[in-house]
């Protein structure tokens, strides 16, 4: 018994010392771009959840469900108490962090892989592109643009997105898609508002832009639509 | 103090126990499937999963393994509650970890030695005597099963106040080590 606790505990040792080397290794080709919150939670996540599957398998193999003295009540409560909870509180930090990358809103492939080609398309006029290829914004670019500003702003696009997911899962999605609601005003003014050479520009619509009379893609919709996209791909 | 429950509706049998906490520790381990999935590759269904899934079964795999701990601290806390078994109804089996001592009310039941995949009975017992102290002095699991012959009335004593009862009643104590020698006695002659 003595033998296989001692490899039980030589691969654990490993696997807490292998894993954040092998993610630290990972992350040197975009370690600008990357996101310190997003790391240190994908790490600490990583070892909870290997870890949790080293004690939960000795607890299963070893005490086969029974729970008899200190050591078998011990694995239980790390394996199936502690080490879980733990990790989806974590995990929770994780979720939010990365349902805000582009690669994230890229992997629904039928509906939004257009939208992210064309944005990363430096031959493209959209506005998506002329942000995204002069770094207007430094990362989360899809996610930047499409929340609203403030607490309730990322509350509506989570609750949105869901409901995205689902569509997408259950292939009840109609294209071309469309925005839930008009693109508000305030989505660009949270940014641009306030600018010296924005305001120069917009000396006469500043009052229109604002109370919401105006639109911004009423005049940039022509020259610089938000995305180019042909949507001809089926569910 | 005493309670009156109905024993079929409390007590835990081995199978029950085992299928709970392998149940519970698999939750557990699709929880931490989950995470890695997600964290392999990140898409809207394994954000979704890890999100909406994986809370559901760490909790799910939480409540029961805390909630087995409390019902085993509260049997072994137990202070003479009640419990009316039925005829042929299990009260415990050999092998099971021990948790608590039977005081018999009413009724009579069998002690069953299983060997070797058959059963010998070792003792009836009846209105006046008790069971199930061996495993609780001794800390060993149960050398024998118990089961009704008739219709019963049991007070169960924790294990914790079993013990203390022992020590600070040292005739008690007199009594019961020397029923437990006379069983042990008993049975390895039979």
């Amino acid at each position: 018994m003595r033998g296989w606790l001692g490899r039980a505990g030589s691969f654990l040792a490993a696997s807490l010392v292998l894993m954040p080397l092998i993610a630290q290794a990972q992350d040197q080709a975009s370690r600008y771009q990357q996101d310190p919150v997003e790391q240190a939670a994908a790490r600490v996540v990583t070892v909870l959840a290997v870890l949790g599957i080293v004690v939960l398998i000795i607890s299963i193999v070893k005490f086969k469900g029974a729970a008899v003295g200190p050591v078998s009540w011990g694995l239980l409560i790390a394996g199936a108490v502690a080490l879980p909870l733990l990790m989806t509180g974590v995990g929770t930090i994780l979720v939010f962090e990365r349902a805000e990358r582009v690669e994230f809103c890229a992997s629904c492939h039928l509906t939004m892989k257009a939208f992210v080609d064309d944005m990363k398309n430096p031959q493209s006029n959209s506005l998506a592109a002329l942000h995204y290829k002069n770094r207007y914004i430094p990362d989360n670019q899809c996610y930047a643009c499409h929340t609203s500003y403030g607490l309730f702003g990322t509350v509506q696009a989570k609750r949105e997105g869901l409901s995205d997911v689902y569509h997408y899962y259950t292939r009840t999605f109609h294209l071309p898609i469309k925005l839930m609601h008009p693109y508000p005003n305030n989505d660009c003014l949270k940014c641009h508002a306030g600018s010296a050479k924005w305001n120069d520009a917009h000396a006469d619509y500043k009052d229109a832009l604002f109370s919401g009379e105006a639109t911004c893609m009423q005049c940039h919709a022509d020259s610089n639509p938000a995305h180019n996209v042909a949507q001809n791909v089926t569910p | 103090m005493t309670t009156n429950t109905d024993a079929k509706h409390l007590q835990l049998n081995p199978t029950s126990t085992r299928v709970l906490l392998i149940g519970a520790q698999l939750l557990a381990l699709i929880a931490f499937l989950l995470a890695l999935q997600f964290l392999w590759r990140t898409t809207g269904g394994t954000l979704f999963l890890f999100s909406m899934i994986a809370p559901v079964s760490a909790l799910l795999a939480a409540l029961a393994v805390l909630g087995l701990a409390v019902y085993r601290f509260l049997r072994r806390h137990s202070l003479f509650e009640v419990e009316n078994v039925e005829v042929g109804q299990v009260i415990f089996r050999q092998g099971e970890e021990g948790d608590c001592a039977y005081f018999i009310q009413s009724g009579k039941v069998d002690v069953v030695r299983e060997e070797g995949g058959a059963e010998r009975v070792v003792a009836t017992l009846s209105k006046g005597q008790y069971f199930g102290e061996m495993a609780l002095i001794s800390d060993v699991p149960r050398n024998a099963t118990v089961r009704a012959v008739t219709a019963a009335r049991l007070a169960v004593l924790g294990k914790e106040n079993f013990l203390t009862m022992l020590r600070v009643m040292p005739r008690t104590e007199e009594d019961i080590m020397k029923t437990v020698n006379e069983r042990a006695m008993q049975t390895s002659e039979k």
